[in-house]
């Protein structure tokens, strides 16, 4: 098991493409599981994920800030699985502005321009990280 | 396509020979890309290198048309090259790309697509199908799974996008990106250059079309000058020729009136002077014949001195009669010229006009000019008998100013079947044949400003025309001139 720092095997999973699954928990305790389009890698130690809507995802995190993230990686048949930790949002910046510019390029062409609006990029600090084969 | 690791110096080597074949097709790209200034080419060299060399087999390249769309205008490895084909600025990666004006390498389109597809579903079965909008179809792979679309931009300002597409499992890597990058920021140089080495070709083809049309244009302007310049030199002509119709006209009526007061104040003295003479005459005659008779001459004796008295009353009562002839017959010619007695057109008696204009003339001809006469048995000529009175005086006043010094004028006149021919003929100094074919110009003279108007010949061709004849002129410097003038016997 690798803690604390992504390594760079892990960027081109990101960057595949694969929607990715979020599990999130409440202050009290109920968990949430959800898919998400996209896991920006921002360094080697923090991901970032979108804020789009104002979900169970988005509100378990304000309230609870640990959240697990797991990738398909299809061209190695395994998982990466990451412990990460809600950190802060930011509206604007390089890593807002390729999260936006991918969201809207896909939705516009499903004739989604503007509903999937990206209202900010949520910052995770990255716990541990470990690859699990199917 | 994902770069793996060297695992050994075997690896290695093959990965720098690869690398090194890579920066070798770069080059060759950068090279052949800026040896030429026509599109088409470059499109193809771009695109082909990229399918040939790294394997990119769809990829297609788009130039901006206007703010809010970009037209395909090359593209490899499609079914449907899609030339023509337009995608809206921000719509789809290309469009994004356009409006972002950044790189974007995307992988696993498919199942973004479908996860915005179930989305989508989700929308429309909750009753909010109205929020969402049509479904683009943008130019390329319908079922591409990764695409990098880099930006085309010169100098901060975007010409257009380049796009690759594959359908491949394994998506595009940074090194992918890297490569396409540098294609595309070569494909942008030299797509510039030849845009604006077409822009600079048309922009001097227009100004060449423009500077023959101005060039047709100014000569059809000119043609058009030139012929309005010949319409107003006639008109000028004709209005000037009118002008001296008029003045002449007008100058014949004063001078027929001139003429018929003068006739008219003459007519009583001159009866009266004539009247004397004759008593004079017959008064000397009774003298003589006194003086004769025996009775007287016997108580006289010889008067040698009252004899030849009576001679000189006898020359000077001649004289007297011959100078009160000549008053009335210049009085008659004057009446005559000018015509006023008798009625426009009629049978005119040619040599009775000519005879009126040559004693207007004597003054002019005498003791200096010969007037040689071959007067030939004319009909007479149905005519305006103070125009035809009009050329004599013209074509013999030109005759006599002709001649410096002592000269002749010979006139003949023939009838040629139904025509009669007049001849004119001086023994003056000629006209030059530069003057020759002007000389019925009007306005055309060799006499001077203010001296001749040069209207003198021009009416009377004028007139001769009118009166369906013809005038010629036949003249050699030096030499003389004669004038030749047909008019048919009644034709008018």
């Amino acid at each position: 098991m690798q803690e604390g720092k992504l390594p760079d095997e892990i960027k081109p999973v990101m960057e595949s493409g694969i929607p990715a699954i979020v599990v999130t928990c409440s202050a009290d305790g109920i968990p949430n599981a959800t898919i998400i389009s996209h896991v920006q890698y921002v360094d080697q130690t923090h991901i970032a994920l979108s804020f789009q809507f104002f979900n169970k995802t988005i509100r378990n995190v304000r309230e609870n800030s640990n959240a697990c993230v797991a990738l398909n990686d299809v061209v190695a048949n395994t998982k990466w699985v990451m412990d990460v930790q809600y950190e802060h949002s930011e509206t604007d910046g390089p890593i807002f502005d390729e999260m936006d510019m991918r969201i809207e390029a896909i939705a516009s062409a499903s004739g989604m321009a503007g509903i999937f609006k990206l209202r900010a990029a949520d910052f995770y600090v990255v716990r541990s990280v470990r690859k699990v084969s199917f | 396509m994902v770069p793996q690791g060297p695992k050994n110096d075997e690896d290695l080597a093959e990965r720098l020979a690869k690398k090194t074949a890579e920066v070798s097709v770069l080059r060759r790209i950068a090279v052949d890309i800026n040896s030429t200034l026509d599109l088409e080419p470059i499109y193809d060299m771009v695109l082909h290198t990229m399918d040939e060399c790294f394997g990119f087999r769809h990829s297609i390249i788009l130039l901006l048309e206007d703010a809010d769309r970009l037209r395909v205008v090359a593209s490899h490895g499609y079914e449907d090259p899609a030339l023509g084909g337009t995608v809206a600025i921000g719509t789809g990666v290309i469009g994004m790309v356009a409006k972002r004006r950044r790189l974007m390498r995307v992988n696993h389109l498919r199942a973004q697509h479908a996860y915005f597809a179930r989305i989508r579903s989700q929308m429309e079965e909750a009753g909010r199908a109205k929020e969402l909008g049509e479904v683009v179809a943008v130019p390329g792979l319908e079922d591409a799974d990764s695409q990098i679309a880099i930006p085309l931009v010169i100098k901060d300002k975007l010409i257009g996008v380049f796009s690759v597409e594959s359908r491949e499992p394994e998506p595009f890597s940074e090194h992918d990106e890297t490569l396409v990058s540098i294609v595309a920021s070569q494909a942008a140089s030299a797509i510039q250059n030849a845009l604006l080495y077409r822009a600079e070709e048309e922009r001097r083809k227009e100004l060449a079309e423009a500077h023959e049309r101005l060039k047709q244009l100014n000569e059809t302007l000119e043609e058009r000058v030139r012929t309005r310049t010949r319409e107003l030199e006639q008109a000028n002509r004709d209005l000037r020729e009118t002008q001296a119709q008029l003045v002449r006209s007008s100058t014949m009526a004063s001078l027929g009136t001139l003429a018929a007061g003068i006739a008219h104040e003459l007519n009583t003295p001159m009866g009266a002077i004539h009247s004397n003479a004759d008593v004079e005459r017959r008064a000397v005659r009774i003298i003589r014949g006194i003086l004769r008779d025996a009775s007287v001459a016997d108580k006289l004796g010889p008067q040698p001195r009252l004899e030849r008295t009576l001679r000189i009353f006898d020359d000077i009562n001649q004289m007297t009669l011959e100078a009160a002839e000549r008053v009335t017959k210049i009085v008659q010619s004057l009446k005559n010229f000018a015509r006023l007695d008798q009625p426009e057109l009629e049978y005119v008696d040619l040599h009775e006009g000519m005879e009126s204009i040559l004693t207007l003339m004597e003054h002019l001809i005498k003791d200096r000019i010969q007037v040689i006469k071959h007067y030939g048995e004319l009909p007479k000529v149905k005519c305006y008998a103070s125009q035809i009175n009009q050329v004599f005086a013209n074509v013999l006043t030109n005759a006599v100013e002709a001649i410096d010094g002592a000269g002749s004028i010979t006139i003949t006149t023939t009838q040629e079947e139904s025509d009669v021919v007049i001849q004119v003929a001086d023994t003056g100094r000629g006209i030059r044949p530069e003057h020759l074919e002007r000389i019925f110009d009007p306005g055309f003279t060799t006499k001077g400003v203010g001296v001749g108007t040069g209207l003198g010949l021009s009416i009377t061709y004028r007139i001769i025309e009118n009166h369906q004849g013809l005038i010629h002129v036949e003249s050699e410097p030096g030499r003389g001139t004669t004038f030749i003038l047909r008019l048919p016997a009644s034709k008018l």
